[in-house]
């Protein structure tokens, strides 16, 4: 316990407090979105629709920090560790993957937390949205629990290898699983085949499961086991492509 | 010397090509195994197989008497670690963390030779420091066998002679060394028992006296203007090789050489008579090879 506990001191000392221009550009980017739609791109909207719609979008803009977190950060970071060889240097140690990837895992779902309260003081004192303190605590744990599968698909892009693949497969994911989510945008504006391929993504299902527990005060077991599935399957996906590549003996490469 | 490790039929390849075949060992104890061979031979994926980093397509590696081996193992790299945002300091610490018995702090940055350096994050430290650090990091469980994988690459000549001498002290204390490095001089001095890997397979395994034996011992060097013919048909040679008027002639028998090539005495001049040493001898096991 001693060690995990200094190796995740250390993993939030290198990826937090000793990069900080990172992590607020990773702070700063969902809370310019926020801004940006709630305050500019929103003339003609009634007061009672737009406090629901502030609402609904601080949840979204929730979401998509902990995208940016969980996938573009995870997926940075572990690419990092590998050329750097630090994997290496860890898997050559008496410590389990499962250590070292839940400390990473820890790290990220802390800066997820800090970036889901930062959005909600936005939402509270430049927005007014009146959600009790209960209710957005309730929301923020939502949301970092379902930010673990985010984290896992970092950890599955990071597989790829080298900065481009990463940056590419990053900006593959990540905006269009925004998009289709509904997070930017109401789903509903898209073609109904978009929706389709939208509402089976584990963000619309995060998004749903919370705005489902903000208005009705209700658990959406939908969400609930759509998102589950979906963490059992990037998790298979994840060990059976590092089983190949260790096969193939490109594993640190 | 006691059994450590039991290496069984190990066979790799990749994509179709064979990387490693039939690899058979038993190492022991109190000892320091130098693996080598030419660029491409398969050590590193060896010592990734061993260190259960790649896995082999057949075969069994053992650790003996431990279920936990790699609370028993230190290795070091070809690769350093680089990281940028961790100070030396933490490192040391965070490697000593995963050990049960870890050697102490201040023995480990001494090893290191970075004991000014402890504040300093790891991007600032030259490729030399990177190296030591390496070895000191590798040395951090107090492991009773170390894998060192061309661990003086980027080392000065002081730095190197540092390493061997403390190489030197762990073997003294018992601990069992697996080695592969290009510098093989340094090798030569020091290593117990050679491994020639070669095409992916065990090609020699014994002492460098048993490889004087095979290859031969002495190597006898002159400069000449005469033909290469004049020497070739001469008994006892091994190999003879020409570099412009420079000759190099490999015997078992220096003193029969000598009394063959007295009546071109007038025609050759730096006549040298020297031990072989491990570089000439792995330069004819190639060739040899590559002939059969």
């Amino acid at each position: 316990m001693t060690n995990y506990l200094f190796q995740t001191k250390i993993n939030f000392e290198r990826i937090v407090l000793r990069n900080k221009a990172f992590f607020l550009f990773d702070m700063l980017l969902p809370i310019t979105f926020y801004l940006l739609y709630t305050k500019i791109l929103t003339t003609g909207i009634p007061a009672n629709a737009m406090a629901v719609w502030n609402e609904d979008y601080l949840v979204s803009m929730m979401i998509y920090s902990c995208m940016l977190g969980g996938i573009i950060t995870t997926s940075n970071t572990l690419l990092d560790d590998q050329t750097s060889h630090f994997k290496l240097f860890i898997s050559l140690k008496p410590i389990s993957k499962f250590q070292y990837y839940s400390s990473m895992a820890l790290v990220f779902i802390f800066l997820n937390l800090i970036s889901s309260i930062l959005i909600c003081s936005v939402g509270i004192f430049i927005n007014h949205i009146d959600l009790s303190l209960h209710l957005l605590i309730i929301l923020i744990c939502i949301n970092l629990l379902g930010t673990i599968p985010l984290i896992l698909i970092g950890a599955l892009i990071s597989l790829a290898k080298g900065s481009n693949t990463v940056n590419l497969l990053n900006n593959l994911v990540v905006f269009p699983l925004a998009i289709i989510s509904g997070l930017w945008w109401p789903i509903r504006i898209m073609p109904d085949w978009l929706q389709r391929i939208g509402k089976i993504m584990p963000t619309y299902q995060l998004s749903n499961l919370e705005q489902t527990f903000l208005h009705t005060g209700s658990i959406n077991w939908h969400a609930i086991i759509n998102i589950s599935a979906w963490l059992v399957i990037i998790a298979l996906l994840f060990l059976v492509l590092s089983r190949i590549q260790k096969r193939k003996g490109s594993i640190f490469e | 010397m006691s059994n450590i490790l039991s290496i069984q039929n190990i066979n790799k390849k990749f994509s179709g090509k064979t990387v490693l075949k039939n690899i058979n060992l038993q190492i022991y104890s109190h000892s320091i195994i130098a693996l080598v061979g030419a660029n491409g031979a398969g050590k590193t994926t060896l010592i990734n197989i061993i260190l259960g980093l790649i896995t082999s397509d057949s075969g069994k590696i053992t650790f003996l008497n431990t279920q936990h081996w790699k609370q028993i193992t230190g290795v070091m790299m070809q690769d350093n670690l680089a990281l940028n945002r961790i100070k030396v300091k933490e490192i040391i610490n965070l490697s000593r963390s995963y050990f049960k018995h870890p050697l102490s702090y201040q023995k480990l940055l001494s090893l290191s030779g970075l004991n000014d350096l402890e504040n300093n994050y790891m991007n600032q430290l030259s490729g030399g420091q990177k190296r030591r650090l390496s070895f000191a990091l590798s040395l951090s469980g107090n492991p009773e066998i170390l894998f060192l994988d061309e661990p003086t690459v980027g080392m000065d000549s002081n730095a190197r002679h540092d390493f061997w001498q403390e190489i030197s002290k762990l073997r003294q204390n018992g601990k069992t060394i697996f080695v592969t490095s290009h510098y093989l001089e340094e090798l030569e001095n020091i290593a117990d028992r050679f491994l020639i890997l070669q095409n992916g397979s065990i090609a020699f395994d014994g002492s460098i006296q048993s490889l004087r034996n095979i290859q031969g011992n002495s190597l006898v060097e002159f400069d000449s203007e005469l033909n290469i013919k004049t020497f070739t048909s001469i008994q006892n040679i091994i190999s003879i090789e020409q570099l412009g008027q420079h000759f190099q002639i490999v015997t078992n028998d220096p003193n029969d050489l000598i009394i063959a090539i007295t009546p071109y005495l007038t025609a050759i001049t730096n006549l040298q008579i020297k031990q072989t040493n491990l570089d000439t001898m792995l330069l004819n096991y190639r060739e040899e090879h590559n002939h059969d």
